[in-house]
């Protein structure tokens, strides 16, 4: 079965601080299907966002160096390309949307002259016209003459009502819910095949987010993309994910269809997650939080960064990195619980 | 009165000028908090819930007396704090806390949590030199906190040790009623049950009464015993924390209630997608939900305010389908 768009493997990140090297990413493993919603969930700090941004190369460098691993997007690893290479890859195959609606618009230009830039730089990316078949380049006017068509469309399909009067206006004269949606229209004006939208709806109320969620759902279906969701909420993975990676401290340490994850969660730190969240059934006293904090990246832990919180803690841990265990096809953790040789392994 | 309440409040409005113009005159007026009126039963918590701009922090300020009403009663341990100067209002204040939404921002960086603590020991307590140490240290105990932390500063500490910092220094005044403005919101959520946990013991222990100020709704169904959901500066429905849940009965609530992303793949429900956004300024005389209502809308909904009316026992809405009574709290 390989019908993989992505594959992270093995990735490892620095940033060097005055304090010394934090260990950002310590062996990230990740696979993005095809067609599918990936949630990536974790808590501040786990390397969520820094994995996500990791892949079209968006890391400062320095300070950042990536020391060890590989990005597989169809086939090539794009640590590898040379600018040209990745910056094609940003234009055709990428959509970004990021968390703050707010300090990603440019508040000096209208959200035309913003969406006609995006247009303009992807389609010129994709070496096709952005409408009709022109046998001669586009002049630069022509070629803006057309983006604008293309970007009152996009502003319709992402459900902005009057498009083409208020393509005109600035960002300041939009709701926080509507400037997520000329993002979302930014990041899907070049057709990408992968979208990776980092807490879309973090800064949104939860009838917008509500709205966001069904638009990026109903997008995504319909242009077969495969979504990479960063998210801290549960709640947002349960709703719209097939798969979700939990990150903690700079690792994946479990990965399960969205069911499997929720109704049976393997990895300690998981089953701490879900019992700290209060729902419906929760009895006052109830939740119980995981005790301690997440470890210092300049000097984490050695084994499982987790063993420190770790109600289940063995001498291993300690000192060996838990490698993958596979519970079913589809259900990986990396926790020595589940270590498949039998001579640490026990089963719970 | 039913039963013996620690907060009353009666008719609250708060508003805004807007000013414009060349010489910056008030042009008109922003009602951020338009007719509230709530009870909080001591040793209960009341949750107060809505989205941005709803009004909710607004109305814990102005229950402090941090904002100034402009009009409407607010009654504590049946003393009337809109009536009280500066010098009685600190006195109450001794009895009332606030604890803030940003740990960080709310603790002088300037200072260590030592003296943080310490300080309101001084002002409200009049405590000093050895006492107001040992009474310092006692409080940064019982919130969990150790002795060795009483030198440092607030950077030195995590989110959720801060907003420990942060209930320890209201606590210090020994108060009645916490006024808890998203407490939670700035922490991840195993470092937030944490906290969740300390504030019901503390409940417990203190026999402490709480508003607890939220755009959460999973959370202060966990945490309240009733819960009053706020709409564009007004309560559209009030009812004990379960039957929000298991029978709203004002559109906006149900809306609400079905947007929340519950961490359960297998929950199967009805979702309601809620037209447009939250309008702001809207001076027009009908319901202030009318324009993204899902419900089967009647004409008085464009033309007449909705009063919150009791509807059932203990159960207030502010919608014309559900018609009800007037009731004390109105």
């Amino acid at each position: 079965m390989n019908d993989s768009l992505l594959e992270i493997r093995d990735l490892h990140l620095e940033f060097h601080t005055f304090e010394g090297v934090a260990k950002v990413l310590a062996g990230v493993n990740l696979q993005l299907r095809r067609g599918e919603f990936l949630g990536l969930v974790g808590e501040t700090g786990c390397g969520k966002s820094m994995t996500a941004l990791a892949i079209p190369r968006l890391i400062p460098i320095p300070p950042g160096r990536i020391t060890r691993g590989e990005v597989i997007f169809e086939g090539k690893d794009l640590l590898q390309l040379n600018d040209k290479g990745i910056e094609s890859f940003r234009a055709r195959e990428l959509g970004y949307v990021f968390q703050d609606p707010v300090t990603n618009l440019n508040p000096m230009f209208s959200i035309r002259e913003q969406l006609i830039d995006a247009v303009v730089y992807q389609s010129d990316a994709n070496g096709r016209k952005p409408a009709g078949q022109r046998r001669r380049p586009a002049s630069s006017r022509q070629k803006r003459r057309d983006a604008f068509q293309r970007s009152i469309e996009l502003l319709h399909m992402v459900g902005i009502p009057d498009a083409d009067r208020r393509i005109h206006d600035y960002p300041h004269q939009f709701s926080g819910g509507m400037r997520q949606r000329v993002l979302i229209a930014m990041a899907l004006a070049g057709e990408p095949k992968l979208l990776i939208a980092d807490e879309p709806t973090t800064a949104l109320d939860v009838t917008i987010q509500a709205q966001i969620l069904r638009l990026i759902q109903e997008l995504g279906r319909k242009m077969g993309l495969s979504v990479l969701l960063i998210t801290h909420n549960l709640g947002v993975v349960a709703k719209i994910c097939d798969r979700v990676a939990v990150m903690y401290s700079g690792r994946v340490i479990e990965t399960a269809p969205v069911r499997d994850l929720f109704n049976q969660p393997l990895h300690p730190y998981t089953q701490g997650l879900l019992k700290a969240l209060p729902h419906a059934q929760s009895e006052r006293g109830g939740l119980e939080g995981i005790p301690g904090h997440i470890p210092d990246l300049i000097s984490p832990p050695a084994g499982c960064r987790f063993h420190p919180r770790c109600a289940h803690v063995m001498d291993h841990c300690r000192e060996v990195v838990p490698p993958v265990s596979r519970k079913t096809a589809e259900h990986h953790v990396f926790c020595h619980l589940f270590d498949e040789t039998e001579e640490y392994g026990h089963a719970r | 009165m039913p039963d013996d309440a620690i907060l009353e409040v009666r008719g609250l409005k708060v508003s805004f000028p807007i000013r414009g113009g060349l010489l910056n005159r008030k042009i008109g007026e922003f009602k951020a908090v338009d007719d509230v009126s709530f009870r909080i039963p001591r040793g209960k918590t009341f949750g107060l819930v809505g989205e941005s701009g709803s009004g909710k922090t607004t109305i814990g300020k102005s229950v402090l007396r941090l904002i100034q009403p402009s009009a409407g009663s607010i009654e504590f341990n049946g003393i009337q704090l809109t009536d009280l100067n500066a010098r009685q209002l600190r006195k109450i204040r001794s009895q009332m806390q606030m604890i803030y939404q940003a740990p960080a921002a709310s603790l002088n960086r300037r200072m260590t949590i030592g003296q943080i603590v310490g300080e309101a020991l001084w002002l409200h307590k009049g405590l000093r030199g050895e006492a107001r140490q040992k009474r310092a240290a006692e409080l940064l105990r019982e919130v969990g906190l150790q002795n060795e932390h009483f030198y440092r500063y607030p950077h030195e500490f995590s989110g959720g040790q801060q907003q420990r910092v942060g209930i320890a220094r209201a606590l210090a005044v020994q108060p009645e009623l916490l006024i808890l403005d998203e407490p939670t919101s700035a922490l991840d959520v195993s470092v937030q049950a944490q906290i969740l946990n300390l504030l019901q013991r503390l409940q417990d222990e203190y026999a402490l009464s709480y508003m607890f100020i939220s755009h959460d709704l999973g959370l202060v169904r966990y945490m309240c015993d009733e819960i009053g959901l706020l709409y564009l500066g007004k309560l559209v429905e009030v009812a004990g924390s379960d039957t929000i849940f298991e029978r709203p009965k004002h559109p906006y609530t149900q809306a609400l209630i079905s947007a929340i992303p519950e961490p359960d793949p297998d929950l199967q429900r009805e979702e309601i997608i809620l037209k447009g956004e939250i309008s702001e300024l809207s001076d027009l005389p009908g319901c202030p939900f009318a324009s993204r209502c899902h419900a089967e809308k009647m004409s008085k909904c464009e033309t007449h305010l909705p009063p919150l009316l009791l509807t059932d026992e203990n159960h207030h809405v502010a919608c014309h389908l559900h018609p009800g009574t007037v009731s004390h709290a109105s």
